[in-house]
């Protein structure tokens, strides 16, 4: 008795002319078709699982008769496993067919086009750290099941066991991160002397030795948390944020020290000391910030130098949050500054083209308006300065011998007047640099 | 006239309608008279004594004792009921054996299954077809857990032009199914089918004389004293134990031999270290010494030069070497040097794992690339040598490469302007693209400035080829420095299901479903060797570290791991034991140990030297294991697979461990779980017995899972880190 139907076969005999089979012809037949179709199986299996997969395509049916030398069948090829329908024949007879979409001709043209499905793409992460298996998003939570993998047996581990949460007991030992006494004490006096207003020697004993200390790997984290203590809670104190600032040129500067996993932690106080809104008290001179926020963007520029290449998304991050406070007319403008600052440092002449020159017309609107303001109108003279800076680099990075076809003189003013607002555009033609003029305009006109 | 009914065992290939009649009737019924009929035969006798006709007139003179008085034959024996003959002779046997002594069951019980197999290809050869179906539905039960993927493939024959077409049947049909038998067991065997005759006896003797050749074991040499028996028959599960060189191409134990008369010694291989080039090894030194005066090694730190001195001599003597000459390779350059230096550097500065410390595995780090909006297209990953590269191959036949490092991948073809980003794609095959191999390569840094390294390594030590195979039966070779296609490879004629290139680059190997492995140069296209043996497709492959031999697995119906000489193209070694398709092989970098995983979740270690298996290591679930690597020292064992999980082992063959697992089991029936880990040998088949998930061997060191990602590729770098790639299944 063979699983497939023997009807069918009669069927298919009808319907090529062939009236009257004989009934043993047709079981015989019925067999055989029945062993073709598992050995095709058999070799499309095959493919799914070179494929690595589980589930069979209809693709894994087509290579396997290729492979068998019959004609693949065409039309059902398909990437995504197939929808089945089921219908019932009869009690108990369920008939699986494969669900084919009516589409309406004409919608279809008329329809925009699809979503381009996204691009393939990887992440890394630590799927076990000597051993043991860090919980973060990317693994799996331990659960119950988790137990039943765990070893049991002479070679296992049972530490490592404990640590990833797989041991049977549920005990998990303390893991507490030890720091020696020496390195204690050092972190408890170069920590305050650093804070020390009143010692300069101290300080810069204590950045010299941070600067070249070799054994202080264990402290990093301990600075990082503390830099990131001092700026949120000192945003009054000028001192103390440079200070801070200060300390972490120093543990980047140290070369025995493996800064790389503390950037992301590093980047939000330094892009504070950057961009912050009020920093100082009142009773500071207005613009003493601004020495900090310069020294912060050369910070960041050469930590984003340094530390780009391994962290893809470093940049776009720091790029990205100057740029919307830049856009923000209702910030200080010591946040404009630093925006300004930290999108030419950290993104080059390429940035400033792309990023700043465009918004240049519309923020020319909010200057204009300040510089009414005699109360800020030094600041405003700071951002200004700022702006042409970032223009400098784009003259710098100009292809030299384009500077054909562009209007002198009036002409020229006005076209420049279009291109960045009044003030500025009256800045840059004051300068009188023809090249600085010229590599603005290119920029517009290649935008 | 009377004639013996001939013997209807053998493949008469009649119409079905002869099934239950058996044999043609001896002489017309309702005839001639009983005396007549002894008439005939008496004058038939006397003619058969006078001529001499002896054997022939005992014939006549017992089987004319069939015939009841009527002259017809009387159907006393099983082996003359025709297709249903098949059944309860097998259930006898089967019977005798699991309730014969205990001291032969384990042996004789492997017996069931070829008796079964072959049984079951007789009676549809026969014609007997609904009698075949009942028969193995019968039966089948007993064989699923370790047949199952061959009772799959058999379960669909059910007619005689199948048998004749099918590569399994073929196979078993073809060859002799071998057995080992101490001389005892087999002899109580021939006196029990002798004596049982009547019954069935005849057919199974029939079948074990034409189809199952039964290799004689000294049960002095195996070691295996009635205890050790009982103890191993609890743990395989009734199922006896199979002994290595039991299977199809019946050979000794490990030895590639297949010849019934060659002698059980095993011949010598050459697994020491391939002998460095002399003067790439003076080159390398040179340079090391370089090395050494630039950067002073730090306090408790080999020098350079000393590491690569004794990375040189620590062969053991007993050893040989390949012959280098046998195996030539164009002279070295710069950046083989480079390469070398490399190593050495890598080699001295790794994380050791030297082995249990204080009888506990060591704790690994694992990286995990996942990658992500696959749909399940990715066939297999790579990592370079140097880690900077990784490449994917997909089942819409193209490859992607990315770097890891995030660099921009740029080609001297790109047009001016072109914006090149941190990947690429290959296109050139026409089918799903099934493996990769990337040149070998080390990671040489860039030279380090005020004590920082960049961690990008100079664009010299990149891997400057790739190979890929695919379903299209072509292998191609590209280009990392145009990132286009070089070579076409045709050879093959049906899809190439993986390749590797030597670990000394310049060669490479293939294997296909035209169940040959052959092996290359990349600069000429026609394969040099063409390595034919295996009865399926050959699945895996993998090189020994020296070059001089390669490994290939094999897939349902053979499920056999060869070894094979790259200088001689023959078998050396084969191994057999897997019960699933091999789906991965590695050797050890010390080239005495060679690892095999099977899709059934099984790994195994094989010792070249001896050819005996020394583990099987259970723990993966039922999927495949898709790739399987090694840690410098050879002491610990990655594995990855379908199941979603990187799993660590411990492989050294600890003769202590062993034994105290089987005393522990044998020894009492109640483990008080005071061994490391609470449990010991013991509880695996205890407790592991009943609970749904898989056995986990007491050599499982960790395991770790992954979200939802089934892990295509673990590798080893030269510094012990594990790097494991897989794609992320939202479906899954």
């Amino acid at each position: 008795m063979s699983v497939w139907n023997p009807e069918n076969v009669t069927d298919v005999a009808e319907s090529i002319g062939i009236a009257s089979l004989n009934r043993e012809v047709v079981e015989h037949l019925s067999r055989d078709v029945e062993y073709r179709i598992s050995e095709v199986l058999t070799e499309a299996l095959k493919f799914m699982r070179h494929a690595k997969r589980t589930t069979l395509t209809t693709q894994d049916v087509s290579q396997a008769l290729r492979l068998l030398d019959v004609e693949p069948l065409y039309g059902y090829e398909s990437t995504r496993p197939l929808r089945f329908g089921e219908a019932s024949i009869g009690p108990g007879q369920p008939l699986f067919y494969v669900e084919d979409e009516e589409v309406d001709f004409e919608k279809l043209i008329n329809a925009p086009l699809p979503k381009v499905p996204r691009e393939i793409s990887f992440t890394a992460h630590w799927l076990a750290v000597e051993g043991v298996q860090p919980s973060i998003p990317q693994n799996p939570i331990s659960t119950q099941s988790n137990a039943e993998l765990a070893t049991r047996g002479p070679g296992a581990n049972s530490t490592l066991a404990a640590l990833s949460g797989n041991d049977s007991q549920g005990v998990k030992p303390p893991v507490k991160h030890v720091l020696s006494k020496e390195l204690q004490l050092y972190f408890d006096r170069v920590a305050p002397a650093i804070m020390d207003e009143t010692n300069e020697d101290y300080r810069t004993a204590a950045f010299a030795s941070l600067k070249t200390d070799t054994g202080i790997h264990q402290l990093v984290p301990y600075f990082v948390q503390f830099v990131a203590n001092k700026v949120t809670h000192n945003l009054k104190s000028i001192f103390i944020l440079l200070q801070s600032m200060q300390l972490v040129a120093a543990l980047l500067d140290n070369p025995s020290l493996y800064m790389a996993p503390y950037v992301p932690s590093i980047v939000p106080s330094v892009l504070t000391c950057l961009i912050g809104k009020n920093l100082g008290s009142s009773t500071d001179a207005p613009d003493t910030h601004f020495a900090l926020r310069d020294f912060s963007a050369s910070l960041l520029s050469a930590t984003a130098r340094r530390y780009g290449p391994t962290s893809s998304t470093l940049k776009p991050r720091i790029a990205r949050s100057c740029l919307s406070n830049l856009l923000e007319t209702n910030k200080p403008l010591g946040t404009h500054y630093g925006a300004v600052l930290g999108l030419t440092f950290i993104a080059g002449a390429a940035g400033v083209r792309s990023l700043i020159v465009p918004n240049l017309k519309a923020y020319d609107a909010h200057l204009q308006r300040v510089v009414q303001d005699d109360s800020k109108k030094k600041q405003a003279e700071f951002v200004v300065q700022a702006i042409m800076r970032a223009l400098e680099v784009l003259e710098q990075d100009a292809v030299p011998g384009m500077q054909n076809g562009h209007p002198e003189g009036e002409a020229l003013k006005e076209r420049l007047v279009e291109a960045i607002g009044e003030v500025l555009g009256t800045r840059v033609f004051e300068s009188g640099r023809q090249s600085l003029a010229n590599a603005v305009l290119e920029k517009d006109l290649a935008v | 006239m009377a004639q013996p009914p001939p013997p209807s065992r053998t493949a008469s290939v009649g119409p079905p309608n002869v099934g239950g009649m058996g044999a043609p009737p001896a002489s017309t019924p309702g005839g001639p008279g009983q005396n007549s009929q002894q008439n005939l035969n008496q004058i038939v006798l006397e003619y058969l004594n006078k001529k001499g006709y002896n054997r022939t007139e005992a014939m006549l003179r017992k089987e004319s004792l069939n015939v009841d008085p009527n002259g017809i034959p009387v159907i006393g024996k099983v082996a003359d009921s025709g297709g249903k003959k098949w059944s309860p002779s097998f259930r006898l046997v089967k019977n005798w054996i699991e309730h014969g002594l205990d001291i032969y069951k384990a042996e004789l019980v492997r017996l069931e299954w070829p008796v079964f197999v072959y049984a079951f290809l007789e009676c549809v050869c026969e014609c007997f077809y609904d009698e075949a179906q009942a028969f193995f539905n019968e039966y089948k039960g007993d064989f699923e857990e370790e047949r199952g993927q061959e009772l799959q493939q058999l379960a669909r024959i059910s007619l005689p032009e199948h048998v004749q077409e099918n590569k399994l049947a073929k196979t078993y049909r073809e060859h002799q199914y071998a057995v080992a038998l101490s001389s005892m067991a087999n002899a109580t065997l021939v006196e029990f089918l002798e004596a049982r005759e009547r019954d069935g006896g005849s057919v199974i003797s029939t079948i074990l004389q034409n189809h199952i050749k039964i290799v004689p074991m000294n049960r002095a040499t195996t070691a295996r004293g009635l205890q050790k028996l009982m103890e191993e028959k609890e743990v395989e599960n009734k199922r006896g134990v199979m002994w290595q060189g039991e299977g199809i191409p019946g050979h000794y134990p490990g030895s590639a031999n297949t010849d019934p008369n060659a002698s059980s010694a095993l011949s010598k291989l050459a697994l020491a270290a391939m002998p460095m080039d002399p003067d790439l090894m003076e080159d390398v030194r040179a340079d090391l010494g370089q090395e050494d005066s630039l950067h002073p090694p730090a306090p408790g730190q080999n020098s350079l030069v000393d590491q690569f001195e004794q990375n040189i001599k620590q062969e053991p003597q007993d050893d040989a070497a390949p012959n280098r000459d046998a195996i030539p390779f164009p002279p070295s350059t710069a950046r083989d040097v480079a390469m070398e230096v490399q190593k050495v550097r890598e080699n001295r500065d790794r994380f050791r794992i030297e082995g249990r410390t204080g009888g506990v595995g060591p704790g690994l780090s694992v990286t995990m690339f996942t990658f992500h909006n696959t749909f399940d297209s990715v066939n297999c990953i790579e990592f370079s040598g140097d880690h900077t590269l990784a490449a994917i191959g997909t089942a819409e036949s193209y490859i992607r490469v990315w770097s890891l490092d995030n660099r921009a991948l740029a080609s001297p073809h790109d047009p001016p302007g072109f914006q090149a980003s941190s990947s690429r794609r290959l296109i050139g095959h026409s089918g799903p693209v099934y493996g990769l191999s990337f040149s070998p390569s080390a990671a040489v840094p860039e030279p380090a400035t005020n004590g920082y390294t960049t961690g990008a390594s100079s664009p010299d030590s990149q891997p400057r080829y790739m190979l890929s195979c695919s379903a299209d039966s072509t292998i191609r070779l590209w280009s990392l420095d145009t990132w286009t296609n070089l070579v076409v490879y045709r050879s093959h004629n049906s899809p190439v299901w993986d390749v590797r290139f030597s670990p000394q680059g310049h060669y490479f190997v293939s294997c296909s479903a035209d169940r040959t492995a052959r092996l290359w140069s990349t600069p000429q296209i026609a394969p040099l060797r063409l390595f034919v043996g295996h009865d399926s497709d050959v699945e895996t492959i993998a090189w020994h570290p020296n070059g001089a031999y390669i490994f290939t697995g094999s897939g349902v119906g053979d499920k056999t791991l060869r070894v094979w000489s790259v200088t001689r193209g023959e078998q050396v070694r084969i191994f057999t034991g897997h019960t699933g398709n091999i789906t991965a092989v590695a050797c050890a970098p010390n080239g005495h140990v060679v690892a095999s995983a099977d899709d059934k979740g099984e790994i195994m270690l094989w010792d070249l030297r001896t050819g005996q298996r020394t583990k099987t290591l259970k723990g993966h679930g039922r999927g495949g294991i898709w790739s399987l690597d090694w840690s410098v020292e050879s002491s610990v064992l990655v594995s990855g697979g379908a199941d979603k999980t990187v799993r660590v082992w411990d492989v050294q063959p600890n003769k202590e461990t062993q034994a105290k697992a089987n005393g522990e089991s044998g020894g009492g029936a109640k483990i008080d779980g005071s061994s490391v880990g609470g449990g010991g040998g013991g509880a695996v088949s205890k407790t592991g017995g009943k609970t749904k998930g898989p056995v986990v061997s007491p050599d499982q060191i960790s395991c770790f899972q992954t979200k939802k990602s089934p892990v295509y590729k673990v590798r080893f770098t030269q510094m012990n880190l594990v790097m494991a790639g897989g794609a992320y299944l939202e479906l899954a």
